[in-house]
């Protein structure tokens, strides 16, 4: 008795599904539900340019010396403190929590371009 | 078993050797305590708290980045540890009572 209301009720309620969803300003047709990060990957163009903004609003680094392979200390004249200020920055700015290990690694521009760009969860 | 006065006052030599290196922080640790204390300065609720904490870290790691002496170092190191633990547990106070509007300088202005 109760299944058959249950079952006829059903049959009439409808839900609107939307279709398409807008992920980050581009129209994609199959949603992968569940998938929370992998298509809206960053592009790599975009990374240097976020890194190197960040890099270049850093109140101790001239501007006109930050380009994509300039290395921190050796060339931007930086300190080791310095160091982990413009690695916290950069976490920030794409939402990501480095493991001491690996900021302990970068130390360039190059180094934590590519980190970020690997970094599944960047955004 | 018995020692020579010699031997004694090198093992006395010795034992405080070791509690110099073991009370005198490594590089790497010393730049985790830095980042452990921005870290925690991020997780204030209130503003004008995460801005402060930062400030006031990056100032006194700036202030004894220079400091040569081992017990300075050693306390240094000692008083960033108990900092951090209470910045930490002060995080966690001031998100009972954080604040209901944003402050000013969080809006951003086009």
């Amino acid at each position: 008795m109760a299944s058959a209301l249950r079952s006829s009720l059903l049959r009439h309620i409808q839900v609107p599904v939307s279709r398409t969803l807008i992920l980050n300003g581009s129209n994609m047709k199959a949603v992968r539900s569940m998938s929370s990060h992998g298509d809206d990957h960053l592009d790599k163009e975009v990374v240097i340019n976020r890194v190197l903004d960040i890099v270049k609003s850093f109140p101790k680094v001239d501007p006109s010396k930050v380009s994509p392979d300039v290395h921190f200390q050796k060339d931007l004249g930086l300190d080791s403190l310095d160091n982990v200020e413009i690695v916290m920055a950069i976490e920030e700015e794409f939402k990501l929590e480095i493991p001491d290990k690996e900021a302990d690694k970068i130390d360039s521009c190059t180094l934590a371009i590519e980190y970020v760009y690997n970094h599944p969860m960047a955004s | 078993m018995f020692y020579s006065r010699a031997q004694s006052n090198r093992l006395k030599v010795q034992r405080q050797n070791e509690e110099k290196m073991t009370s005198l922080p490594a590089r790497s640790e010393v730049l985790s305590l830095f980042r452990s204390l921005l870290r925690t300065s991020r997780e204030f609720s209130d503003y004008n708290m995460r801005k402060y904490v930062k400030r006031r870290t990056i100032d006194a790691f700036r202030h004894n980045r220079n400091l040569s002496d081992p017990a300075a170092v050693a306390a240094a190191f000692a008083d960033g540890k108990s900092q951090l633990g209470m910045a930490k547990r002060q995080a966690v106070l001031y998100s009972f009572y954080a604040p209901r509007a944003k402050n000013v300088m969080e809006i951003n202005r086009p």
